[in-house]
């Protein structure tokens, strides 16, 4: 057995199959089932090492060529298997209450098995290319079969391209700047256009406009499945440089550029979330904000807490956006639209999505209880030990959020007068949203359940980490 | 592992007749599973006594390095008395509940020992981190309750701004935390920093209603007599108990005259409300007001047992009050003990009140004595008013029996506290102030009747929205609030239109020039 080909192979052979699945059902079960198997896989089953069950011995090799390159997935990388496929399968088993999963499961594992491809090749470079390749297949993701992609899609397929020729141009550099780093000028090239690379892949601050583009031509929940996938991934390609190259990692204006970016984002997200009149745009700029978050904490010194409140934040923010997007997709299949106008009142008739887009949004904010506290918590005191004007910012953006979560809850729970309380969600998007909100209760006051998943990570950059 | 078997005899019942209700809804004997949970919850209490203080700890949070405090909950002489004051509380509530409604609803009674239970955990809370996720728990709880209870959309929407109005006071503390990390150390109850302490008095004064004065809830909805009493004061309570953990000599500060200014005039303005409103109901949330306002200058005074004085005295004399919602002339006077609790009197329950580490700003003075005069005041004249309210003796003996033992059981349980059980029984304390409360509280009781300004208030005078400069205030926010909002409308459609690629890339242009600079 072989790691890419189980990790890899496996759900782009799934992803091809169930292209030609018709059922919503069978389709959310079989995406969920290779997701969650995958998953537990990667839980049990050590890369590289034999594994003995009773006289059998059972071995997953850690590297496959293919086209000259080396795809490898070792050990370290098996706990960000363990959570990129578990988070993947409940946006799968959701999908079904979503009734998108004819769409979701092929083009979702396949951008998941891409993005797992992008942290498997050697050089690490081709990432760019894979990341690429993920975000084209995002655009029939978003634009169902028969019409034509929407702006805020063509906007995302822009901006995503505009990514990978920066940064293979960086690296290109890089090879430069590491036989001759004393040469500043190339250095400062290389650096800009690496930076210029992930301040497209990420969206950094004012590149985002896609997402709250997307947000209102879109289905919420695959633009949430693609707000949590690729930032995610993006984030763990960029530890990658960090943790590769010494002259970056140890760069006096690295610290500045990240906080300074972060904030940019946190601030902006925040209080542009606080104005809109929108339940999807507000989403999409969460979503800017948790990437802004993710930066910031970037920034925390020693790396290694840096790395460890990165790594605090990535499941609530799975969890977070897929317990929103959920309940946003259930509203909107009932209103016209997710305007605010549309949807006054609708807590009474669906209390259970209503609960969800509130609860999500006040996890994202880091209200005590829900599962972005704790990481939200560990940001704040990072960077207070740093400088209070940070702090402060920090506070701002998420005063904007709080602000945005208060006037969507007004909004949500302001029906006529005498209006009946009913539950108009079906049974099995009340289970999904259940579980969920469950979720985000227990990540909030016991975050140390996911520890064991969380404290492999930082092994993955050696350097940079621990 | 005492206080987890409390919470839990009040959370379990609580539970029980949740799923009772819902499996069984003829099932008969709801009433008497509410009155085990709350007695057997009730009497764990007073075991605690034996056994103070008392520690329970939750696990670390992971990883170890970047959390630094566990969730810990402690029972020690300031918070044992606001845990049994809620445990009596609930205990009343059911036994209470006889007169009021039919025996088939439980609904009311799981509500009010699920706030128990979540109260006694707040007012058990060790540290921040314990203490905001607790707020939050409360808040939610709150939140759900009464948005389930109104039926108009202003209602809704005034339910939702008094929520704003608590998490604001959870930042608060959070902020406090910040504060306190960048001086070097992590915030404790036990270790605060100086500047940290003034944040979590101005928190608990948000939270409150009292700074700035505002109701930090919307006007009382059709809960009204027993879930709705739980709800008012444990919430007082648990956010009274945090007055009680700032160290005395971490509000000294140049704003604390200033402090003292704004909690006396919230003082006043709340009970002379309370003193006129039409009824123990309608003026309920100044009742909270009033007492929160004196238990914030007791905190200022440095007084944290004065300040646990006065948030037993909300939730044992308030619910005596409250939950009397039959007439017996017999227990109408006795519920005159709860103005004694009030009256800092030596040996009463807020004997140490005005007994604290540090003065009383002078300015303050006659305004916390009218503000006291008038609560009291406003107490026995609701207590002595004949109203509406139906007669208890025209009732079967069992009601009789168990609305008369639900009412002592508070008032008993004043009386015990004056003088065992806690750092403030037994005190002497600052006892001419108390006397000339008193005397002027007599005169003002005589007067009530005899002059008109002082009667009764037509119940839609009072507003829950406040002062009218507070409106002002919020009106302003407002305005600051839409021109932001045209500011980002503005910004939003020039990246999201046709040109907004070049904005973009125009404003990356600039970063990135900024950034090389940094550079170099």
């Amino acid at each position: 057995m072989n790691a890419p080909l189980l990790w890899i192979g496996i759900p782009l052979l799934v992803a091809a199959l169930s292209l030609f699945i018709p059922n919503e059902r069978f389709n959310a079960g079989l995406g969920g089932l290779t997701a969650l198997s995958l998953s537990v896989v990667a839980l049990f089953i050590p890369i590289d090492s034999a594994l003995l069950i009773g006289p059998i011995s059972l071995k997953i090799s850690a590297s496959l060529q293919i086209f000259g390159r080396n795809l490898t997935l070792t050990t370290a990388d098996g706990s960000l298997l363990v959570i990129l496929y578990g988070i993947a399968a409940l946006w799968f088993f959701g999908s079904e209450a979503a009734g998108v999963a004819r769409r979701l499961v092929p083009y979702g594992l396949g951008i998941i098995a891409l993005l797992v491809a992008s942290i498997a090749v050697e050089p690490f470079l081709y990432a760019a290319i894979f990341i690429e390749m993920a975000a084209l297949l995002g655009i029939p993701l978003l634009t169902p079969a028969g019409q034509m992609p929407g702006r805020g899609a063509l906007r995302f397929l822009v901006h995503q391209t505009l990514a990978m020729p920066f940064i293979l141009f960086a690296g290109w550099m890089l090879a430069g700047v590491e036989s001759s780093p004393g040469d500043f000028a190339l250095t400062l090239q290389a650096a800009t256009m690496l930076g210029l690379g992930f301040a497209f892949l990420l969206a950094v601050f004012p590149l985002y406009s896609w997402m709250p583009m997307l947000a209102e031509e879109s289905s919420p929940y695959v633009m949430g499945f693609l707000f949590w996938g690729l930032p995610t991934i993006t984030i763990i390609f960029g530890l990658g440089f960090l943790d590769r190259y010494t002259w970056l990692r140890t760069s006096a204006a690295l610290s500045s550029t990240l906080q300074l970016s972060g904030i940019l984002m946190v601030v902006a997200g925040g209080l542009w979330a606080a104005f809109q009149r929108h339940l999807g745009r507000i989403m999409a700029y969460v979503a800017v904000v948790e990437t802004g978050f993710a930066i910031l904490a970037l920034s925390i010194q020693p790396p290694a807490r840096a790395l460890e409140v990165v790594f605090l934040s990535m499941i609530p923010r799975g969890l977070g956006l897929a317990v929103w997007a959920l309940a946003l997709t259930i509203l909107l299949r009932r209103v016209d639209s997710l305007r605010f106008g549309s949807v006054k009142g609708v807590a009474r008739t669906y209390p259970l999505a209503v609960s969800g887009v509130v609860l999500a949004h006040l996890s994202a904010a880091g209200f005590p209880l829900l599962a972005g506290f704790p990481p939200r918590l560990t940001l704040w005191e990072g960077l207070a030990g740093n400088s209070l004007l940070l702090a402060f910012w920090l506070l701002i953006g998420i005063l904007g959020l709080l602000t945005g979560a208060l006037r969507s809850l007004a909004v949500l729970v302001m029906a006529p007068e005498y209006s009946p309380w009913g539950l108009g969600e079906t049974w099995v998007q009340r289970i999904m949203l259940g579980v969920g909100v469950l979720g985000l209760f227990i990540l909030g006051l016991f975050p140390q359940v996911v520890r064991p998943l969380l404290e492999n990570l930082p092994l993955m950059f050696i350097h940079f980490g621990p | 592992m005492l206080i987890p078997i409390t919470v839990l005899l009040f959370i379990l019942p609580a539970l029980a007749l949740v799923i009772l209700r819902i499996l069984r809804p003829n099932f008969r004997f709801f009433w008497l599973i509410a009155l085990g949970g709350g007695l057997l919850g009730w009497i764990s209490l007073w075991i605690w006594l034996a056994r103070l203080p008392l520690v329970f700890q939750l696990p670390r949070w992971q990883p170890a390095d970047l959390f630094f405090h566990a969730p810990t909950f402690t029972a020690d002489g300031l918070s044992w008395p606001f845990a049994i004051s809620l445990g009596t509380l609930a205990l009343s509530i059911v036994l209470t509940a006889v007169v009021r409604q039919d025996l088939t609803d439980p609904m009311p009674w799981a509500g009010a020992l699920l706030l128990t239970g979540v109260g006694v955990l707040a007012v058990t809370a060790n540290n921040p981190l314990t203490l905001v996720l607790v707020w939050a728990a409360l808040d939610l709880s709150e939140l759900l309750t009464q948005l389930r209870s109104v039926e108009t959309p202003e209602a809704s929407e005034r339910i939702v701004v008094a929520f704003a109005s608590r998490v604001t006071g959870i930042g608060l503390v959070l902020w406090a935390n910040v504060l306190s990390v960048l001086g070097g150390s992590r915030l404790d109850f036990a270790s605060m920093p100086a500047d940290a302490g003034l944040f979590l008095l101005v928190a608990a004064g948000l939270r409150l209603g009292v700074l700035p004065l505002h109701l930090p809830y919307a006007s009382e909805s059709k809960l009204r007599r027993g879930v709705g009493t739980a709800m008012r004061l444990t919430s007082a309570a648990s956010s009274l108990v945090l007055l009680t953990r700032i160290p005395p000599g971490s509000v000294a500060s140049p704003l604390t005259p200033y402090l003292f200014v704004l909690v006396a005039a919230a003082a006043v303005y709340s009970s002379w409300t309370w003193l006129r409103a039409p009824d123990e109901l309608a003026g309920r949330p100044f009742w909270v007001l009033s007492l929160a306002a004196l238990a914030l200058a007791s905190a200022l005074s440095a007084s944290p047992a004065g300040v646990t004085g006065w948030g037993v005295a909300l939730v044992l004399a308030g619910g005596a009050l409250f939950l009397n919602s039959a007439q017996q002339i017999w227990l109408n006077r006795a519920v005159l003990i709860g103005a004694l609790a009030l009256s800092t009197l030596p040996f009463t329950l807020t004997a140490s009140a005005w007994d604290g580490g540090a003065p009383v700003f002078f300015l303050a003075w006659p305004l916390l004595i009218a503000a006291q005069t008038m609560t009291i005041a406003g107490f026995a004249r609701h207590a002595l008013r004949p109203g509406s309210r139906e007669l208890l003796d025209t009732r079967p003996s069992f009601v009789r029996i168990f609305h008369s033992l639900g009412i002592g059981l508070l008032l008993l349980t004043i009386l015990i506290l004056g003088f065992v059980g806690w750092d403030g029984a037994l005190q002497v304390g600052n006892w001419i102030p108390a006397l000339l409360v008193f005397l002027l509280t007599v005169g003002l009781v005589w007067a009530a009747p005899r002059l008109p300004f002082l009667n009764p208030i037509r119940a839609h005078w009072i507003r829950p929205s406040g002062a009218s400069w507070v409106d002002f205030l919020y009106r302003g926010l407002w305005s600051l609030y839409q021109g932001v909002g045209r500011m980002s409308d503005v910004i939003t459609n020039a990246l999201e239109g046709e040109g907004g690629v070049m904005w973009s890339l125009l404003f990356l242009a600039l970063f990135i020039s900024y950034m090389s600079q940094v550079g170099r």
